[in-house]
């Protein structure tokens, strides 16, 4: 037992939880986390700081490089999987590395989704998801304050909304059915929701009053350099449009594994998937749920880093279910103002 | 960091491209502005098989070694740089294959990043066979990526590329222009997240100079023609060769003679006969040749007969580590042969000094009358500097191409027992020089003569006559760095190890300690005076040296009588500066020589 090589796919909070929590069990085991990114372990939640001149990506990292050496956990950035072998437990890198293990964790999250069709102008869209990516929307903002078209809207956009509004920048969201996920806003409230955005300092404009999004051009010369042209011809300039259409699990690689796929991959409450040798946490798994009698995504940083610590106690070992540890409630406060656990990362 | 001080290592196979794309980079800083120190490692094997390194330091404070981590490593060959991973130091960058065809043994070079390195993933092979239809400008796109992600100007590149290739035709210089233009763009393309960033160079402003990237033996080269070489005889050897085949090149356009001889006794031979007859003349070699040169140096001591032999050392002894560097063969340059035979032995420490020794060897060889050894070695023979040369030869010209006086008169002795022991020499054909030379102890006329009393004047003779090389003109025979008065420790050094050791120096004059080096060019005659001074200032005294033995400590020892602490490394590359530094700081600490024996 001691010498068993535990292999972490994603390098985000659950990853991190994981490896962490793994090491804590097994002081003798090899433990790998593999992940797409360059950088190690950073808070994502913190990277509207990039507004407020917080530049240097060492200032966003969770634990500096010695703790990967110190804790014998080693990293490999720059690492896409591209196959996972559950009969052999062997996993393919895409430079055709193979890595074997006894116990793999799938935490890879979930990455920005874009309705079908927007996906033409994804080039001319700002993601927000890593910190390469913030920097590039912040480097793309003019000093003194710039013009954020947002799309869809949900809670990450937002927490970024208020960011970017705080720090001279206008944001115009064009609101629709992902405003505000992953909560789901009873109509009736919406009103009050969007009210309160707009007190917040948001631009409102109702996706379904312009009729949607027709296409996303280049600006012209000497005028901002990006144009949202809905269908009933109006027309919306910006510096930077930002898609903020929820997330969507990153399991391309689990294709061929045989284990069972909604969504998202599913996972009993212990987060053991339908292989006895694969485990999945964080945004990227649908956990049943009893109550429920379905299958359900949970998220919120709480959550998620809770995930991880279960799944790598159930690796090792243990046998405890997952709990939801943060309630993923929206509400306005008494100063009219909209707040959730979501946004609060500690 | 506030001024450019950056190094890169590349790291591949033989027959990568390893060197060429180390030599086109080098090339570019330099010619951007930057002063550049560089030194490449390859292997004995010609192809295919052997690791080859390129690492080069640029900066705009003057360097004088390469610095133990890199700041940059591009690997081409993930085998071979994966042992050279932990040399990136943290927040640098690793630059790598993203795609390969096969991963090394030991696992893709992802695995061996170190979590406080930068990973730059590119796929270099897909790159270059889009621009080129070919995998072979591998080296050249990973080039261009490495230029793009640090904003390096493009078109000093071209035109390097454009030189570089020429001779093989403009659609390969095009080709690999193309391959360098898309490696640029995915480089210019990447998020840079290291901290290693190239600030404004400075320009060469010093009038009258021109600023040349050269090596340690095109240095030689350089000096060499500035100084008037006539002839030249050679046999390669390793690291030895490429000054005779840059000389092949360089002597007929400028009417000079360059043979290949069939082996290094013949080579010395030859330059000893040309010697004989007036010219400048000169061979190269490495440990090995020069064991078979020494009887014919013997002669050239006893005839006194200018001549100038550059001597590459490498690992030895006999065929030993060929492209490895070392300080092993002082004793063979100071000793070697039989009988009393003293000559003059210089070691340059740069690649400047290069030039001026080689340079200055034929202005000596002629006005003491004897061979000359330039103790270079491989570090120095292939590590490129950045060089200021002035655009006149420093170097007095042939006194053979002066006026001379035609008639030597009757009674002439060509080995006269004279003050100072430098006979009036004359040169086949100067009326009245007639003249015997043997190699048997001879009296004034050259005549063979044993008596005890005679040999023994020549002795003193051949001896006394060197002292001079100590105040030759405008050659600097020691110099002295760092703290002036007292110090704590100072740094006896020899060859190209006292670059390292004027980087320790100033590592521990950063913490405090005083500390002081000196560099002994002129090794034979010894500089008594001088480094007793030194030695006289220092509580003690280290000798880092390239070598098991310590040579040049025993030679000070010797020579002196006074003590020095060794500090020996037969690594086969250049010393760690860490490790000066350790024992610096223990020297310090102790502030006592510690007994060196």
């Amino acid at each position: 037992m001691s010498e068993r090589h535990h292999v972490i796919v994603g390098m985000g909070i659950t990853g991190n939880e994981a490896a962490i929590t793994l090491r804590r069990r097994e002081p003798q085991s090899r433990i790998t986390i593999v992940t797409l990114a360059s950088l190690l372990f950073y808070n994502r939640y913190d990277l509207p700081q990039v507004f407020r001149g917080k530049h240097d990506w060492r200032e966003f990292l969770v634990h500096p490089p010695a703790f990967y050496d110190d804790n014998r956990i080693t990293v490999r950035r720059n690492s896409r999987v591209s196959n996972v072998d559950p009969l052999n437990k062997v996993m393919t890198l895409e430079h055709k590395e193979d890595i074997p293990y006894d116990t793999l964790l799938v935490a890879t999250g979930g990455r920005g989704w874009i309705p079908e069709e927007l996906a033409e102008f994804r080039p001319l869209m700002q993601g927000f998801g890593s910190f390469e990516q913030a920097i590039t929307v912040a480097r793309a903002l003019p000093e003194g304050g710039g013009r954020v078209v947002m799309l869809g809207g949900d809670m990450i956009g937002l927490d970024l909304a208020r960011t970017l509004i705080d720090t001279g920048h206008r944001v115009t969201l064009v609101a629709g059915e992902q405003t505000f996920w992953p909560h789901q806003v009873p109509a009736e409230r919406r009103p009050a929701f969007v009210a309160a955005l707009e007190a917040m300092g948001v631009e409102v404009v109702e996706q379904d009053s312009v009729g949607g999004v027709a296409q996303i051009a280049q600006g012209a010369k000497g005028l901002p350099a990006r144009r949202v042209v809905f269908r009933d011809g109006s027309e919306l300039m910006a510096d930077v449009v930002m898609p903020f259409y929820g997330i969507q699990p990153a399991i391309d690689f689990m294709g061929r594994t045989g284990v069972d796929v909604e969504r998202g991959l599913l996972v009993n409450p212990e987060l053991r998937t339908t292989d006895g040798s694969i485990w999945a946490a964080g945004d990227v798994c649908q956990i049943w749920s009893q109550e429920e009698n379905r299958y359900r995504f949970y998220y919120g940083w709480r959550n998620v880093r809770a995930m991880g610590e279960v799944a790598a106690g159930n690796m090792t070992g243990g046998n405890d279910a997952f709990v939801a540890d943060q309630d993923e409630k929206l509400e306005i406060d008494a100063e009219g103002r909209l707040v959730s656990p979501f946004w609060e990362y500690a | 960091m506030d001024a450019t001080d950056i190094q890169i290592l590349i790291v591949g196979s033989a027959g990568d491209g390893t060197i060429a794309a180390g030599n086109i980079l080098r090339q570019a800083l330099a010619e951007a502005g930057y002063k550049v120190i560089s030194f490449d490692v390859y292997p004995p094997e010609i192809r295919g098989f052997g690791k080859c390194i390129a690492r080069m330091r640029a900066t705009i404070a003057q360097a004088y070694s390469l610095k133990q981590q890199s700041d940059v490593m591009l690997s081409l060959d993930d085998s071979h740089a994966i042992p050279h991973v932990g040399e990136v130091r943290d927040w640098g960058a690793v630059l790598y294959e993203s795609k390969p065809v096969a991963n090394a043994p030991q696992g893709h070079i992802t695995g061996h990043i170190r979590p406080g390195q930068i990973p730059y993933g590119c796929a270099i092979r897909e790159i270059s066979e889009k621009a080129t239809g070919a995998n072979r400008s591998r080296n050249i796109v990973a080039l261009g990526y490495l230029a793009g992600l640090y904003g390096l100007p493009r078109e000093a590149f071209h035109a390097i590329i454009d030189r570089q290739f020429k001779k093989r035709g403009a659609e390969v210089a095009s080709v690999n222009r193309k391959a360098f233009d898309e490696g640029y763009a995915a480089g210019a393309g990447a998020f840079k997240l290291d901290d290693v960033a190239f600030g404004p160079p400075q320009p060469n402003v010093a009038p009258g100079t021109v600023v040349e990237m050269i090596n340690g033996n095109a240095a030689v080269v350089k000096g060499c023609l500035d100084a008037g070489i006539d002839c030249f005889f050679g046999y390669p050897i390793t690291p030895a060769t490429t000054i005779m085949e840059r000389l092949a090149t360089e002597m007929p356009r400028h009417g000079k003679r360059l043979v290949q001889t069939e082996d290094e006794i013949s080579a010395i031979s030859a330059t000893i006969g040309a010697g004989f007859a007036g010219t400048r003349s000169a061979t190269a070699t490495s440990g090995p040749g020069l064991s078979l040169m020494q009887e014919m140096l013997g002669l050239g001591t006893m005839a006194e007969v200018p001549s100038v032999v550059f001597v590459s050392q490498r690992g030895g002894p006999s065929t030993g580590m060929p492209t490895k560097t070392e300080q092993s063969d002082l004793n063979s340059a100071l000793f070697g042969g039989h009988g009393d035979a003293p000559r003059i032995v210089m070691a340059p420490t740069n690649v400047e000094g290069c030039y001026r020794c080689a340079g200055k060897a034929f202005e000596m060889a002629e006005a003491y009358q004897t061979p000359v050894i330039v103790l270079l070695d491989l570090y120095l023979s292939n590590r490129y500097e950045t060089v200021a040369f002035g655009q006149k030869s420093p170097f007095e010209p042939d006194v053979n191409k002066r006026p001379r006086k035609q008639d030597l008169g009757a009674g002439y002795k060509r080995f006269a027992l004279v003050e100072g022991g430098v006979s009036p020499r004359a040169v086949p054909g100067d009326a009245g020089g007639m003249h015997i030379v043997t190699g048997l102890e001879h009296n004034e006329m050259g005549r063979p003569a044993d008596s005890a009393e005679m040999h023994l004047a020549m002795c003193d003779k051949r001896l006394d006559k060197l002292k001079g090389a100590l105040v030759h003109p405008d050659f600097t025979v020691t110099k002295r760095f760092g703290a002036m008065g007292k110090a704590a420790v100072g740094l006896l050094a020899w060859g190209s190890t006292f670059g390292e050791c004027l980087e320790a120096m100033f590592q521990a004059e950063k913490e405090g300690i005083d500390c002081a080096a000196m560099k002994v060019v002129m090794l034979s005659p010894f500089p008594e005076e001088a480094v007793s001074a030194f030695m006289d200032d220092c509580a003690a005294v280290l000798v880092p040296e390239l070598n098991h033995d310590g040579q040049f400590a025993r030679l000070v020892q010797g020579t002196l009588g006074r003590k020095v602490v060794k500090l020996t490394r037969v690594p086969g590359v250049p010393m760690r500066v860490s490790d000066i530094l350790g024992e610096i700081r223990r020297l310090a600490g102790r502030n006592l020589p510690q007994a060196a024996e």
